[in-house]
């Protein structure tokens, strides 16, 4: 290379950058005084006191040095004494990757705690930006930008399984409330309230729709959710993408208007409030002719407005509540969440510090989906379980799905033995149904119309106690179960008994569940068997999805409760109806 | 706004929907990466309702360079075939150029199949990065091109995700008038 020439991509970087750049960039990169506040600020920092590189000042400084050599002129005139420093190779680019997207979360702890003003995590978004533009990204980041993009969602849930989804709860919902008008409305036009949510609960977590449809139920409210536009999630945010973050926007904004809807009601998700309620607008660069609240003000109002009744005591354990980051740091959204906790449960405990001072769940800033920083992240968790266990609350409740998920993995890493659940879990636990609905007391199913009777799972585990627990569980709601203990086992197993589903862990000595997995896919008599992964490590979650055959039907994290093992077993067998099978 | 142009006899048609859905078409073309591995986004959907036979044929090419395309049958999709079409990304060198051979490329293979219908996304735009404006006026040009000469095939159907790629797409067409 001739000197000082840039790669094809280095030079596609720098001149993005000289696109992006306005008033508040260029606060940020000019404003630093390096007098390390930042470094008070960071759970990188405070996990990793003896390496500076996780210092936000340093890490700024990799973004400002281009900046320097490029755009300001001290820089272009005496670059050595301002630590200016152009960008030249990919290999350049691939070292500024692993800064931004692996040693930082963009939580925004250190913005905040900044008496310049300077924004880290707004430079850091631009720089993730401009690399994703060229293709330097971490391949989780990679597959579900692809997937908002094309699929409409960032996990890839297609049409047609979403609305399973949704007509087999409103099923389930129907027989609750023993009324044909508690089902979950797809597309009705006029609603008050058009109700969006993440797709993880779709994929994993599918209770907190129907807890959310039962509140909407039992409000008498006049809702609906979308058929298109659903996803209120918005990778956008993470990849530093302004393009995606217009896009998903304009989707979720277009189908409320398209239904004529009044109010836009976000589940709980804290990027997807923040990216929809806040920074949407200006990316689409389109106002919104409707108003967006959070699910939480819409529980709290109808508890005020006594559009529900709650009994709190009907939760008893100790809770402790997690500011998400969007939703405390970046949109002040922290004091209406601890006015409805208070209201369903019976012992809350603060976490100190709390609000727009609490620190990240680790997982934020799509750091779930890059397996590769995996260590570093859970290392630098060290300083949430910390928080956590000090309030010796039993669980930890949030108003955010990537926190959810965030704060599992911490309490599994850290065995905190706590329990993650949020709002509307809490909400729907607590509230009281009145006598006009009619709620079916327990009538005891025949033996011969159990949920899973007639089908057959093979359950794959090294674990003895699992594989018994596993077993137990399915063969209780009637399924023939067959067990296999390593994967040499469970192939066998698959060819002879044929069975319809398998639940499969990762890792086994031996040939191990990824093996299995590709080895029944490629072989076209087993190929199309339903396959549910269960694993205790999520960072093999990646590898998994992207081996060149098809994705598996479920994916469930260790350890697995009865509910939610059940709950995804019945949808991956199509299961309609809460009692029998078609 | 238009929404179809004749060529010749032949019909270029926009719409909005999900690609894997379509039917009555003969081929869907799917923006595929040099390895040819479906990956996520519209591979998802292969993967998920074509099954596991169409990364089994892919895997026999192994690999492929931009603008060339690699032609599969559909699995259990509705299309009976799918044009893996392997497009410019994120920013490469004369993208503009790559996409449209790419494009007419992807129109030779369709009519070497004898393909009467086949559908495309917004080719390159959205994760690769290709601005949209950009995928319009090029993949519609190098269509347009291409059916003026052509037997086959005798639609040619832009499925797109949102009004947001409609209405670009839409000014496009209007413009070839």
């Amino acid at each position: 290379m001739i000197p000082n020439a840039r790669s094809h991509k280095a030079g596609k970087v720098v001149e993005r950058m000289g696109k992006k750049l306005n008033r508040q960039l260029v606060g940020s990169l000019v404003g630093c005084v390096h007098c390390g506040m930042c470094t008070e600020s960071c759970h990188y920092v405070l996990a990793n006191p003896d390496d500076p590189t996780y210092a936000p000042a340093y890490k700024a400084d990799q973004i400002r040095k281009i900046f320097k050599r490029n755009f300001d002129w001290t820089g272009k005139v005496f670059p050595w004494w301002v630590h200016a420093q152009d960008i030249r190779t990919d290999e350049d680019l691939e070292k500024l990757k692993d800064i931004v997207f692996g040693k930082c979360t963009n939580c925004r702890r250190c913005s905040l705690n900044c008496p310049m003003g300077v924004d880290f995590a707004l430079l850091n978004r631009m720089a993730r930006g401009l690399l994703v533009s060229v293709g330097v990204m971490p391949e989780g980041v990679a597959v579900v930008s692809k997937d908002q993009w094309e699929v409409g969602n960032q996990m890839g849930v297609l049409p047609q399984e979403y609305i399973e989804t949704l007509e087999w709860l409103s099923d389930e919902l129907e027989e609750e409330f023993k009324d044909p008008k508690a089902r979950i409305p797809i597309d009705k036009m006029d609603a008050e309230i058009v109700y969006a949510i993440n797709p993880r609960e779709v994929k994993y977590d599918p209770r907190t729709i129907s807890d959310a449809a039962r509140i909407f139920y039992l409000a008498g409210e006049n809702w609906t959710m979308p058929s298109e536009g659903w996803d209120m999630t918005n990778f956008g945010l993470f990849s530093g993408d302004d393009e995606l973050g217009g896009a998903v926007a304009l989707r979720v904004y277009d189908k409320v208007r398209e239904l004529r809807g009044k109010t836009l009601v976000l589940s709980e998700c804290g990027h997807g409030y923040r990216s929809t309620r806040c920074e949407g607008p200006n990316w689409s660069g389109k106002g919104v002719p409707f108003v967006i609240e959070s699910s939480v003000l819409t529980m709290l109002r109808y508890i005020r407005e006594g559009r529900i009744r709650v009994d709190k005591v009907k939760n008893k354990e100790s809770y402790t509540f997690h500011d998400s980051c969007n939703n405390a740091r970046s949109c002040g959204f922290f004091e209406e969440p601890r006015e409805l906790l208070d209201l369903v449960v019976t012992d809350f405990r603060e976490m100190y510090p709390n609000r727009a001072e609490n620190y990240c769940c680790t997982g934020g800033g799509g750091a779930m989906s890059m397996s590769e920083y995996t260590p570093q992240r859970l290392k630098s968790a060290v300083i949430k379980a910390d928080q956590l266990k000090a309030t010796g609350a039993k669980a930890v409740v949030t108003s955010c799905h990537n926190c959810v998920d965030g704060l599992t993995d911490v309490i599994r890493h850290y065995k905190l033995g706590m329990k993650v659940t949020q709002l509307v879990n809490l909400t729907a636990n607590a509230v009281i149904i009145p006598e006009k609905v009619s709620v079916p007391v327990f009538i005891p199913m025949p033996v011969e119309a159990l949920p899973l009777q007639g089908f057959k799972i093979l359950v794959v585990d090294d674990e003895p106690d699992i594989l018994a627990f596993l077993s137990a569980v399915l063969e209780d709601q009637g399924a023939t179960v067959i067990q296999a203990a390593d994967g040499e086992q469970a192939l066998a197993l698959t060819i002879e008994e044929k069975p319809d589903l398998i639940t499969l862990d990762l890792s086994m000595p031996g040939k191990n569940g990824g093996y299995v997995f590709e080895a029944i896919r490629n072989n076209p008599e087993i190929a199309s068997t339903k396959v549910c992964i269960i694993t205790g490590k999520p960072e093999l979650r990646r590898l998994i999805y992207e081996r060149p055959v098809a994705p598996p039907d479920g994916y469930l994290d260790k350890p697995v409760n009865e509910e939610t093992l059940l709950t995804n077993i019945r949808m991956i067998l199509e299961m309609k109806h809460p009692v029998g099978h078609a | 706004m238009l929404n179809e142009f004749r060529v010749n006899e032949k019909t270029i048609r926009l719409m909005v929907g999900f690609i894997t859905d379509i039917g009555d078409m003969d081929g869907m073309v799917y923006y595929a990466r040099p390895d040819l591995t479906l990956g996520s986004g519209f591979g998802t959907a292969i993967s998920t309702q074509g099954g596991p036979k169409v990364q089994e044929e892919l895997k026999k090419t192994g690999s492929a360079k931009i603008t060339e395309v690699v032609v599969t049958g559909g699995g259990n999709l509705q299309a009976k075939y799918i044009l893996h079409a392997i497009g410019p990304r994120f920013q490469e060198e004369d993208s503009e150029e790559k996409l449209r051979a790419t494009t007419l490329n992807t129109l030779r293979k369709a009519e070497e199949h004898k393909l009467q219908k086949i559908v495309f996304p917004a080719m390159g735009s959205g994760f690769y990065g290709i601005p949209l404006e950009v995928s319009a006026r090029v993949t519609l040009g190098a269509v347009r091109e291409y059916l003026e000469k052509a037997v086959e095939p005798k639609e040619v159907v832009f499925c797109l995700r949102d009004s947001r790629e409609l209405k670009v797409f839409q000014e496009h067409l209007q413009k070839m008038k």
